[in-house]
């Protein structure tokens, strides 16, 4: 077995510059995947980040009956206990804090105009504490604090259609718990971006006590659960899902993948615009790796012949290629790695933007991510390519009539 | 090898080639008989059916009909795979171009039979010493075949040929590509390891150095033997061909015919 892989590993060196020009090929088809791949790894770690730092949080808690019905009146679905849910939650390993939440809507208006809003209510100093600090364009955030002053945030869009800024007053309306219509009126403290403009358009942001005070409750929507690394999530909510259904009101939880509607839209679509590459280079690496794999094979018919007359099994010829063709994918494949991680180094270091995406208003980093899992993957994918390349040649190499083969000029 | 058997039987064996729509006949109702520890030469033109007969012996070629037995077995009989383990454990072979693997050293190429035939690597490394020994090679052993003159790769050849103890060893033309003092060095070598090892040698050529030292020629004319010789005494008497005259054969070489089988 040692010299036959050593007759192999000699064979795919024989040739040496087709050898390095197949190397190139599928060393290149490697790195341009680690390359795209690596792209979109940092696109989606990008997005992830910021969909959790714009407030999804890494888990969301609320009550079981949210999820089994619509609310009759507003927060009839709430959480009560929340203090208390709050306190056990926040006292377990990786959990950096945990943030009650209303989220509500209604209408606001300066007067002359009227808009309707998409309000979130927050508790500021542990948001802050949290990492969950809105992206603010200018002015500055809500204080926990404030006096008797009802402080907002509203979204670039918001202050652009109403016509206000920093300073400015605005009324908002909405319905109480009750199903009455109240209203207040806020001073907007700071205006923010979230890089989404249709959320921009809609988007504010008042403080907990202001909002509870608003419709008249004491409940909250549900509990966003801070961790220390967005990897900590599945431990954590392995740990809490049992406890939750412990409390008097019981209560489930989201991961933020399951309620990152956007992240994973944007994650499918690129993921197909990924596979597809795959499959385009795995083809191109299977196309030109057969007419390589051919030449190699005419050029050897009569040593082919030679090993047959000498009563080598027609299946050590089969395996002779394939095995060759599989060192050829991994040397291939080597390069590849080391050619699209140089690469991605220079990249990153080189500090290009790309224009904003749709939707968003903020120039994207063209950074990449080093992958393992997508080395790997990409490595697979090209040995299995020039595997699967070499089944036809070698076939035909095992099928040679020995006499005809020695007499090949 | 079977002491009772000859080591190859040619039975009235006949090979057809297609040609467009037609047949081209390079052997034509062919018969020898070889006995062990023979060394043969099958003499005769160029398209005489020389290379054609030596692969039907080789059973690299099956006839269109005969027999052929080598060692006693009938090789029409036996499946792909019987015959490729005939091949790999009764017959050696010596090409015109060498035919060595060019990435392997000359004792990687020796060593080669005997790796497909799953011989101990303990084993292989005796034996491939001991074959390079033989062909004078043992100090090449780790020189690849571009290094070596082409004298040196028939060596290797032959070394190859013989290092898993074949009962017969085939050469097609083995000194066509031999300058006269290598071809005289390998017909020299080829000879001794008939005598020594009683090693049965069938070889083609039309190369008058080699059948000067052949004790047994068969000429081929037009697929069909036309003279069987041996050096015993007298001279090589013709046999169905005409254009192969007795004067030809006189002129090359002093024999007796042993056989002669023409259908």
């Amino acid at each position: 077995m040692g010299k036959f892989l050593l007759l192999a590993f000699r064979n795919v060196f024989r040739n040496r510059r087709r050898t390095v020009m197949t190397l190139l090929m599928v060393g290149g088809g490697v790195a341009g995947l680690l390359m795209v791949g690596g792209f979109f790894a940092f696109m989606f770690h990008g997005l992830r980040e910021s969909t959790i730092r714009n407030g999804l949080g890494h888990i969301q808690i609320f009550t079981a009956e949210h999820f089994q019905r619509d609310e009759v009146h507003v927060l009839d679905t709430g959480i009560g206990n929340w203090r208390q849910v709050a306190a056990s939650v926040g006292s377990g390993p990786h959990v950096r804090g945990v943030a009650p939440r209303i989220e509500f809507y209604g209408m606001l208006s300066n007067g002359v105009k009227s808009s309707v809003f998409m309000g979130s209510a927050v508790q500021p100093d542990i948001e802050s504490s949290m990492g969950f600090s809105p992206h603010l364009v200018s002015g500055q955030d809500l204080r926990t604090n404030s006096g008797g002053e009802v402080e907002a945030l509203v979204g670039t869009g918001v202050a652009k259609s109403m016509s206000v800024k920093v300073g400015d007053g605005l009324t908002i309306l909405a319905v109480t718990a009750d199903g009455a219509l109240n209203g207040i009126d806020v001073q907007i403290v700071g205006i923010v971006s979230t890089g989404i403009k249709d959320l921009d358009d809609r988007y504010l942001r008042i403080t907990l006590p202001s909002a509870q005070r608003l419709l008249q409750t004491d409940r909250v929507t549900n509990l966003v659960v801070g961790l220390d690394n967005t990897d900590n999530t599945d431990i954590v909510a392995a740990r809490l899902a049992p406890e939750l259904g412990h409390f008097a009101q019981p209560m489930v939880l989201r991961k933020w993948i399951e309620l990152a509607a956007y992240y994973n839209q944007v994650r499918t679509l690129f993921s197909g615009i990924f596979l597809f590459l795959g499959v385009i280079v795995f083809f191109m690496v299977l196309m030109a790796s057969v007419n390589t794999l051919l030449m190699a094979m005419f050029e050897r018919t009569r040593e082919i012949g030679t090993m047959l007359a000498m009563g080598t099994p027609r299946s050590w010829i089969i395996a002779l290629f394939m095995v060759e063709a599989t060192l050829t994918g991994v040397f291939g494949a080597i390069a590849g790695v080391l050619i699209g991680n140089l690469l991605g180094v220079a990249l990153n270091l080189s500090g290009l933007h790309l224009p904003p995406p749709p939707g968003t208003d903020v120039p994207m980093a063209f950074k990449v991510l080093h992958v393992p899992s997508l080395m790997i993957g990409s490595s697979v994918l090209v040995v299995l390519s020039l595997a699967l390349a070499s089944i036809l040649p070698a076939i035909r190499a095992s099928r040679l009539q020995i006499a005809e083969a020695l007499a090949h000029v | 090898m079977n002491a009772s058997n000859p080591i190859v039987q040619v039975e009235s064996v006949t090979r057809k080639f297609p040609l467009d729509h037609s047949f081209v006949t390079a052997l034509d109702h062919t018969s020898l008989v070889v006995e062990p520890g023979e060394f043969l030469a099958i003499a005769g033109p160029s398209g005489s059916g020389k290379s054609t007969l030596l692969n039907l012996i080789g059973c690299i070629d099956k006839p269109t009909s005969g027999r052929i037995l080598i060692d006693g077995i009938d090789t029409g009989a036996l499946s792909p795979a019987r015959t490729t383990q005939l091949r790999r454990e009764k017959i050696g072979f010596v090409f015109q171009t060498f035919n060595l693997i060019p990435v392997f050293t000359a004792a990687e190429n020796v060593e080669f039979p005997l790796l497909v035939q799953g011989v101990s690597p303990a084993e292989r490394r005796t034996r491939v010493a001991e074959a390079l020994e033989s062909v004078g090679l043992a100090a090449r052993a780790h020189h690849r075949p571009d290094l070596l003159s082409g004298g040196e790769r028939q060596r290797v050849a032959v070394a190859r040929a013989i290092v898993h103890r074949p009962a017969l060893v085939l050469a097609d033309e083995p000194t066509a590509n031999l300058d006269t003092r290598n071809a005289t060095q390998l017909i020299e070598l080829m000879r001794g390891l008939n005598h020594r090892l009683g090693l049965t040698f069938i070889f083609s050529t039309h190369d008058q150095r080699l059948l000067e030292h052949t004790p047994r020629i068969v000429r081929l004319t037009d697929g069909q033997v036309v003279s069987d010789t041996h050096e015993t005494s007298g001279a090589a008497i013709p046999l169905a061909d005409p254009a192969f005259t007795p004067a030809q054969i006189e002129g090359e070489r002093h024999g007796q015919v042993l056989a002669a089988r023409i259908s």
